[in-house]
């Protein structure tokens, strides 16, 4: 008996050890999203024991502490636009042989399948995601929310707004509602008057304001009452109606599309294996695959048709297609969010957001 | 200061022959060695944990070096510039020069820096280092081209902001100012305004929640202190259960308590003491904050508090009673004294760690219930303003050492007693 347990605690160790050497530590967002990645990249990868999926929270802390300090432990990491540019450019992230991925069946290279334009060479497509406005079933009686505009408005739309604490989105969101035209978004924000505009719409609903910073709060407050209407992550919603049958009903309207992408950090320990494994994770069938989980679209091109023809998609039998934030139905009402503006002005413009929500 | 009786001749010789002073030095040594090599765990562990991360940070607080070891010939051409007439061909050469001999990772590290003395730097230097290769003299003109916001002499202007390999930059941030292009210290635009407003709330949570605490703790410690042993343990277990609870666990629940549509709003809406209009708001705000807060830090102040208490021997109330005291009179004049050591303890510890706090206020401070270690946390995490973090952390360490110091001139540090 002792032997026995002996040998078990010793095997259990090697086992421990060894599968710790071969690891790729994948950093991402957890969730629904990391279940997503899992089954689409994971469990369809040669090797799926050699991957392990950690959670994180956003932003390059941790990612840079590592870097400087030496000691990196993470692989790869799923980050948004804005960190894909600054971490690329600081030396954070490896650049990558873009000749190594996969091009599409029609033969177009990873580069030119990406709905947007590649902004450096360390990133490789993951999915695209919005912020956008929804509310439960039977919240309003008579005439229900449509535009953006009828978010911000709560004589015609009474009760509380669930709004995130950080000014992304709400800018371009509140200049929509105020009847910026979409292609001009950038430019009027980009003057001081602008974004007086756009905080004088925020100041209409500040005072039915409940803040949120965690994806799955807006859920809560709206599921709950708390609020009327919200804004949230396209995903997370979808995933409440698709796979949970909730009655949230999505607003299509003026929504702000954001990328995300798959990094290698600089210095991975598992550099090969973390290489190979992002080749297999952006492949269009992959893409494709991880939107049987979950309701945020693919980058490329040539996924999405995959999916059309595959219909109905999701997992459980359910159309996907109408919860895509970049389908091409809603995309002629989206604003495409700008990294490169937010990574010039966000700084002053959270304060000036901080400040705001503070008063 | 010798006063060894004098000997007639030489030192005085151990029995062993060798002369007692080098014994006892030999013997002194050899503990101090002991001593050391018993200390060294704990003292590297202070130093590399503690002592350098903070060096470190403090560094980082101040420190400019990076940008001006990128741009050389920039800040010299600047430097021969006289401000007013338009930025020159040599000056347009020299950026071209830094430019083209900088890496990547260097230029864009410097181009966050420079973001932050005037937004839209960081697009300008990379749009134009992408370009840089195929530029060809005269330059003006190549970045132009290449930007048309060159010609704007703002850009030029605020590189006298970060001239200097030392800046204070970081730290008048933290507190809503900054520099003008001449380096003079300015307050920020009125509607960008939040440090100022974060510091003094900080620390009006901090003192809420430790009066707080101390007005709860006080009379449960008393109770711990004096029940019978089988009543206090079990009590101690109700104040220890929370304590192990895990944090977020009790947030959680003290959301669900408190929202607008949680345990306690509906109750009062129910018992028809609220009507559904205007049930409470408790939390996401600034009581959410204070509430959960006081809860989460109360074992802070019971256990020391509780500690002084069960020392004070109960003879001494009852002989304060027997000189003719009442009750009252005896408990503030001869027992509440005697638990002040307990109460700096407990106020000392509660402070320090509400000042600092940032997991509840994230969670549940919503608009107007965020502190500044929220802004410490989004600065290291999300924006990766390092300096400006270091300059906020060092700041709130200096508050805690000012406290720290009055407490040591009015109570003393000898009386505090953490149990």
């Amino acid at each position: 008996m002792k032997i026995t347990l002996k040998q078990t605690l010793l095997a259990s160790v090697v086992a421990v050890t060894t599968a710790a050497q071969a690891e790729v530590n994948v950093v991402s967002w957890g969730g629904a999203y990391t279940a997503s990645q899992q089954k689409a990249y994971q469990e369809t990868y040669k090797d799926p024991d050699s991957i392990n999926f950690i959670n994180y929270n956003g932003g390059l802390g941790e990612v840079r502490t590592q870097v400087e300090s030496g000691n990196v432990t993470w692989d790869i990491v799923d980050v948004l636009p804005s960190e894909a540019r600054v971490g690329c450019d600081e030396g954070l992230f490896e650049e990558l042989d873009r000749s190594a991925f996969k091009p599409a069946a029609d033969g177009t290279s990873m580069d030119d399948d990406i709905m947007v334009e590649v902004p450096n060479d360390c990133v490789v497509p993951q999915i695209f995601w919005s912020y956008v406005p929804f509310y439960q079933e039977g919240t309003f009686s008579g005439a229900q929310p449509t535009t953006i505009a009828d978010f911000f408005n709560v004589k015609k739309f009474p009760g509380k707004r669930g709004i995130h604490t950080w000014p992304n989105a709400l800018i371009e969101m509140a200049l929509l509602a105020d009847g910026v035209a979409i292609k001009d978004v950038y430019k009027v924000m980009s003057t001081d008057a602008g974004i007086d505009r756009a905080f004088e719409m925020l100041d209409k609903i500040k005072d039915h304001s409940v803040f949120w910073s965690s994806g799955a709060k807006p859920l809560e407050l709206v599921q709950s009452g708390e609020v009327a209407m919200s804004l949230a992550y396209n995903g997370r919603i979808g995933a409440a109606v698709l796979s949970e049958g909730a009655k949230f009903v999505t607003v299509w309207d003026g929504q702000v599309l954001e990328e995300e992408w798959l990094v290698m950090v600089k210095g991975a320990p598992n550099r090969d294996e973390a290489m190979d494994f992002l080749i297999h994770a952006s492949t269009p069938e992959s893409q494709a695959g991880q939107a049987k989980f979950i309701n945020y679209g693919p980058m490329r091109a040539s996924a999405f048709e995959i999916m059309k023809a595959g219909e109905p998609w999701f997992h459980n039998g359910k159309n996907i297609m109408e919860h895509m934030p970049n389908r091409p139905e809603v995309m002629a009402r989206s604003v495409i969010a700008n990294p490169d503006w937010w990574a010039d002005y966000g700084d002053s413009i959270s304060e000036r957001y901080t400040a705001w929500m503070g008063q | 200061m010798s006063t060894a009786p004098a000997t007639v001749d030489g030192p005085l010789i151990t029995a062993d022959g060798i002369p007692l002073k080098e014994s006892l030095q030999k013997s002194l040594r050899r503990s101090k060695i002991r001593a050391v090599l018993l200390v060294a765990p704990p003292l590297l562990f202070l130093i590399f944990l503690f002592i350098i991360p903070i060096g470190n940070m403090l560094t980082r607080s101040v420190d400019d070096k990076l940008i001006n070891e990128v741009f050389p010939n920039t800040f010299e051409a600047f430097e021969a510039w006289d401000k007013v007439s338009e930025p020159s061909e040599e000056m347009f050469a020299a950026v071209y020069q830094d430019l083209k001999a900088a890496s990547k990772t260097e230029i864009g590290k410097s181009s966050v820096r420079m973001n932050y003395a005037k937004p839209g730097w960081r697009s300008l230097i990379k749009v134009t280092a992408r370009k840089i290769k195929k530029m060809e003299p005269p330059y003006k003109e190549a970045f132009l081209k290449a930007e048309g916001r060159w010609a704007d002499t703002e850009f030029w202007l605020s590189l006298g902001i970060m001239k200097d390999k030392r800046t204070m930059g970081y730290y008048l941030n933290a507190v809503d100012r900054t520099y003008d292009f001449d380096k003079n210290v300015i307050h920020v635009d009125e509607n960008r305004k939040v440090y100022n407003l974060l510091w003094w709330r900080t620390i009006q949570v901090s003192i809420i929640v430790t009066l707080a605490c101390l007005l709860l703790a006080y009379p449960v410690s008393y109770l711990l202190a004096t029940l019978p042993m089988r009543i206090a343990n079990l009590l101690m277990i109700c104040v220890l259960m929370p304590f192990w609870t895990s944090l977020l666990v009790r947030i959680v629940a003290w959301m669900i308590m408190l929202q607008q549509n949680g345990v306690v709003n509906d109750t009062l809406v129910a018992a028809g003491i609220l009507s559904d209009e205007n049930r409470l708001a408790m939390m996401y705000n600034f009581n959410g904050t204070v509430i959960v807060m006081t809860q989460i830090l109360l074992p802070f102040m019971i256990l020391p508090i509780f500690s002084v208490m069960k020392t004070i021997p109960p003879s001494y109330m009852k002989a304060a009673q027997n000189l003719g005291a009442t009750p009252t009179l005896a408990f503030i004049r001869v027992y509440m004294p005697q638990t002040i050591p307990g109460i700096g303890a407990g106020c000392i510890l509660v402070f320090i760690v509400a000042i600092g706090y940032y997991i509840t206020p994230e969670l549940v401070g919503g608009k107007d219930g965020r502190l500044i270690g929220n802004m410490v946390a989004y600065h290291m995490q999300r924006s990766l303003n390092w300096g400006l973090a270091a300059a906020m952390g060092t700041i709130l360490l200096i508050v805690i050492l000012v406290l720290y110091w009055i407490y040591d001139k009015i109570i003393g540090i000898d009386n505090m007693k953490m149990g």
